[in-house]
């Protein structure tokens, strides 16, 4: 009677450890540790870029800010001695930056692959950001321009860590791939939040 | 014969009206009480004599704090048509007084967009806010430079000195005439002007305040050169945090002749440019009178946001002129702020200037000062 009693209260913390995992979500899994330096770049030539640069710079973090960062960044930044610990590409397409900038989106996609994929090799953490908002998630966009999407496809599903405004999440997108792909995400409520999320990632 | 002589006569009493209509819209006289703030009143032609005595002399207003700093200029009225943008001029000329610094505020930056409105458009010739002491009218103005001014439009426009082919009818936009050309069209004079002031006064930030339609995708936003990002970024981060949601974009380095662009290229000042949004300017917008100018409010608009076609939210409450002014007050004083914290030896510091959440809550007019009770030497005139 008591092995059975012992049985069941076995499976029964068994069976609460699982749940307690499948309710809290990827979204509210343990968010990894991050190391300096940081390469900051976006997919989609975003201008999120400025805005997480300067939540970068109150934080007092050492980075670089390569709009256009490629594989051979990376590896420049290695011979230098301080190799790149964390990667941030900013998700969700310019409404002018990109198309002044002469790239398409699969250019953009096709760069940050390649970076995502050279990150992996060299153990580089990579932080999927979407901080614009539904701003940044085609939102009004003309019939067939999917190019914000098309950034979150190529980024966050390949990301150790999401970083979400939570606007921009209103459908449940990054959820969705959170949970999927088990990537653990950081949802804040406003931009000004990113601030101390950062430096608790960082510490 | 009769009926020849009856139809010329319709034509003639018309033509008589419409006339009449479009001469007193031009020769309005808008009323400007100096506040305690203002220190001098400039002319533009003070920084580029050739413009002397045109429709685009424009008045310069210079408030100056008693101790040195930086220097901030700020433009209403690129686009007339956006009257948001001149009604905050308007606001910080009779009320803003400053500690540190000098501010230079032009409340007509195209002077001659607004003396006109929009060819063909059925435009309002003008529009009136309620003050406590009355009421003040305001032309309505347009986007372009009056062809009355400049004419004609050439078929094509090759913007100075980029060489950039733009819109024709864009020739007569100050918006893409900056960085000006000192023997150009009255408008690329007008731009050539400004620059001029903002080399010979060392202005650090330059402003310019304007109002876009929910259609287009550069709203509510602060568009930024690349030297002015960061100061966008941090101020759209604090206002959106604390009083209304505003992004920030970065000013195309390929698209020229705008203001976020040439100012900072052509010049040491960093360019800032803000957008609220005016449903007054949507294609699929109703009846065009006054009353959407400054209510805002459009079912047709509203329509459109329903299929998805537009880039800001609006709703049977539309986009009132209280909150437009409220935003570019609000975030003009948000970036003084952030500026002056950053930059010790430059600050501005400004007092007087209601923010958002006090424009809505006692209305644009309560900060219009009555003319007629005012020492007539403080009355000037746009």
């Amino acid at each position: 009677m008591k092995t059975i009693f012992r049985i069941c209260s076995l499976l029964f913390l068994v069976f609460l450890l699982g749940a307690n995992s499948y309710f809290l979500g990827a979204g509210q899994a343990q968010a990894p540790k991050a190391s300096p330096p940081i390469l900051l770049t976006a997919c989609g030539q975003s201008p999120d870029t400025s805005t997480m640069k300067v939540v970068i710079q109150k934080s007092k973090i050492p980075y670089d800010l390569v709009e256009l960062a490629t594989v051979q960044d990376l590896a420049n930044k290695k011979s230098s001695g301080t190799p790149y610990k964390t990667i941030i590409i900013l998700m969700g397409a310019s409404l002018k930056g990109m198309g002044a900038a002469g790239i398409s989106i699969e250019d953009e996609i096709k760069r940050t692959s390649e970076l995502i994929d050279a990150a992996r090799r060299d153990k580089i953490m990579v932080i999927g950001a979407h901080i614009g908002g539904m701003k940044r998630r085609a939102q009004g966009a003309a019939v067939g321009d999917n190019t914000d999407e098309l950034s979150i496809d190529a980024v966050a599903p390949k990301s150790d860590l999401l970083l979400v405004l939570k606007e921009g999440n209103e459908d449940g997108r990054f959820t969705v791939i959170a949970k999927q792909k088990k990537i653990p995400m950081i949802e804040v409520e406003k931009n000004l939040d990113l601030i101390p999320e950062i430096e608790k990632l960082f510490k | 014969m009769l009926r020849k002589i009856s139809i010329l006569a319709l034509g003639l009493a018309l033509a008589f009206f419409s006339g009449l209509s479009f001469y007193r819209s031009r020769h309005l006289k808008e009323p400007v009480v100096l506040g305690p703030g203002v220190t001098q009143v400039k002319k533009l032609s003070e920084y580029f004599p050739a413009i002397k005595g045109s429709t685009n002399d424009a008045n310069v207003y210079v408030l100056e704090g008693a101790k040195p700093g930086g220097a901030i200029l700020i433009l209403g009225g690129s686009h007339p048509e956006e009257p948001a943008g001149r009604l905050t001029t308007w606001i910080l000329t009779e009320n803003a007084t400053l500690e540190q610094g000098r501010l230079f505020v032009l409340n007509s930056a195209n002077r001659s967009g607004t003396t006109v409105t929009r060819l063909g458009g059925a435009y309002p010739p003008d529009y009136t806010i309620r003050t406590p002491w009355g009421e003040q009218k305001f032309r309505t103005g347009d986007r372009w430079s009056n062809p009355l001014d400049q004419w004609p439009d050439p078929e094509v426009y090759i913007h100075y000195p980029s060489r950039q082919e733009l819109a024709y009818v864009d020739i007569r936009n100050l918006n893409r005439a900056w960085p000006g050309r000192p023997n150009g069209t009255l408008t690329e004079k007008t731009g050539y002007a400004l620059t001029q002031l903002i080399k010979k006064e060392k202005v650090d930030i330059v402003i310019d305040l304007h109002e876009a339609e929910l259609q287009y995708p550069v709203i509510s936003t602060i568009v930024a050169h690349q030297r002015g990002q960061d100061l966008a970024a941090m101020a759209s981060m604090v206002i959106s945090a604390e009083e209304f949601k505003i992004d920030m974009e970065n000013s195309p380095k390929a698209l020229h002749g705008l203001s976020h662009r040439e100012i900072g290229d052509n010049t040491d000042a960093v360019s800032l440019l803000f957008e609220t949004p005016e449903p007054f300017l949507d294609a699929t917008r109703g009846r065009t009178d006054a009353r959407l100018l400054l209510e805002g409010k459009d079912e047709f608009v509203v329509r459109a946001g329903k299929h998805g076609l537009l880039y800001e939210k609006i709703d049977e409450k539309g986009w009132p002129i209280d909150v437009r002014v409220g935003r570019h007050c609000s975030t003009f004083i948000q970036v003084l702020d952030l500026w002056s914290q950053d930059h010790a030896d430059k600050a501005v510091v400004m007092k007087n200037v209601p923010k958002y959440r006090e424009v809505i809550q006692k209305g644009v007019g309560a900060f219009l000062h009555d003319p007629a009770k005012a020492d007539p030497k403080t009355v000037y005139y746009e």
